[in-house]
């Protein structure tokens, strides 16, 4: 995906023509954008800045103030591995380590080919389900490293997901 | 009019100026870094912490930072309680393990007694402290809000946009001047002034040619004054002496 500037120009047009001309739409037209390219590139935080009449600085600081946003380029599929207390004492870490492992990437890291982007995060709300990893919107739950074999090399099936203690 | 006793000095202050203002004012010293008169209070350094207590309310204190707390009457506040010393203490040693090189950290920190951090002290960083006075004075004051802040947290920083030179800036230089631990460098010559990687002509006085001001600070005021075109073309002492000559000639007549 190669993005020029008038693209992303004429995208970001379209997505600032869903909003109002204010500074308070900013948030929501900045998760459109990372939406639509799974990070938010720089020529797009330059146009709203432009199109909200915000400054670029102010528009760089709350790009960069929400875990949920990245400026980098990011996979198409972001696993976010939870390192919250609960996950944490459930064995979050054998998680993530079988999942640096078969991915090859560390933790904040996007695989060569864009397919994977690893984060660790802390707590997403759901520690009941301890440990979690939230593959884009799918939350599993009470999740093993074979899980996590499982959820990348696809053998098996999900079956277990929502299954019991 | 409200009365408060601060060191146990009874002191009138006006509705709605907070604790320091009236310190300020009675030249009661109360260590600030965050804090300048021209820019809006932001309560980010915790340096200027008080102790308060009231009358009113028996067995009652608590501590708070002075620049923003609004005066009551009846209020009584310590500056340099036992207490006060201690927690300004404890934020001089945080802030000496974040700066450990800033002599204005330094000094301030051995004032109360802190000649070594206790925390780990960060040796590769500058001597930012955070206090976002270059920041606030940049979009309050001056109006172009060319730098900001970026990430949250451990990781917040002052930063240009993008990390690229500030595209807004118009090199007034206000940032370095409030910034109290010297971080932002400027360089400045007859001809330009460099500053956030990035360089500006200066303007000249036509009179007597000192430079006075960036060119394009220069039009970026008078657009936002709305001011004539040469407003600037004189330097304020060679402005002045022109009054000074026009009153001169107007009281010949
Ligand atoms: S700690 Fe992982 S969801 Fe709360
Ligand atoms: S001066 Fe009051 S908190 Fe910094």
């Amino acid at each position: 995906m190669t993005l020029t500037v008038e693209s992303v120009n004429s995208r970001i047009d379209e997505i600032c023509a869903d909003y109002p001309v204010d500074e308070a739409s900013l948030i929501e037209i900045l998760h459109d954008i990372s939406s639509e390219y799974n990070f938010l590139p720089a020529d797009a935080l330059r146009r709203v800045s432009e199109r909200l009449d915000v400054p670029i600085a102010r528009v760089y600081g709350v790009a960069t103030f929400y875990k949920g946003f990245s400026l980098t380029p990011r996979g198409k599929t972001i696993i976010r591995v939870c390192k919250g207390t609960a996950c944490h004492v459930r064995g979050g870490d054998r998680n993530l380590d079988e999942l640096q492992r078969i991915l090859g990437i560390g933790a904040g890291e996007t695989s060569e080919d864009l397919e994977y982007t690893l984060e660790v995060v802390n707590c997403v709300g759901a520690c009941a389900m301890a440990p979690v990893v939230v593959e884009n919107e799918t939350y599993h739950r009470n999740a093993t490293p074979t899980d996590m074999k499982r959820m990348i090399t696809g053998e098996g099936s999900d079956e277990d997901e929502g299954g019991d203690e | 009019m409200p009365e408060i006793i601060i060191d146990g000095r009874r002191l009138k202050c006006e509705e709605g100026e907070t604790v320091l203002d009236v310190c300020k004012r009675n030249r009661i010293e109360v260590p600030t870094l965050c804090y300048h008169e021209a820019i809006e209070s932001w309560g980010g350094c915790r340096l200027c912490m008080v102790e308060i207590s009231h009358p009113k309310w028996p067995g009652w204190s608590n501590w708070v930072t002075a620049c923003l707390y609004p005066v009551q009457d009846g209020l009584v506040v310590g500056t340099n309680t036992t207490r006060v010393r201690r927690l300004r203490a404890t934020v001089l040693d945080l802030l000496l393990a974040r700066c450990p090189n800033s002599s204005v950290i330094q000094k301030l920190a051995a004032e109360y007694g802190v000649e070594d951090t206790n925390y780990e002290p960060r040796l590769d960083g500058d001597n930012c402290i955070l206090c976002g006075l270059c920041v606030r004075v940049c979009d309050e004051v001056i109006g172009v809000t060319a730098i900001g802040t970026a990430n949250r947290g451990a990781s917040k920083e002052i930063s240009e946009p993008l990390k690229e030179p500030p595209v807004d800036c118009i090199g007034c230089a206000a940032c370095a001047y409030v910034c109290p631990t010297d971080v932002i460098q400027v360089i400045q010559t007859p001809d330009y002034r460099v500053i956030w990687d990035r360089t500006f002509d200066m303007y000249k006085c036509v009179e007597c040619g000192i430079s006075h001001i960036t060119v394009e600070q220069k039009d970026w005021l008078i657009a936002k004054d709305n001011l004539p075109a040469d407003y600037y073309d004189l330097c304020d002492i060679c402005k002045r002496k022109h009054t000074a000559e026009k009153q001169k000639e107007l009281s010949m007549l």
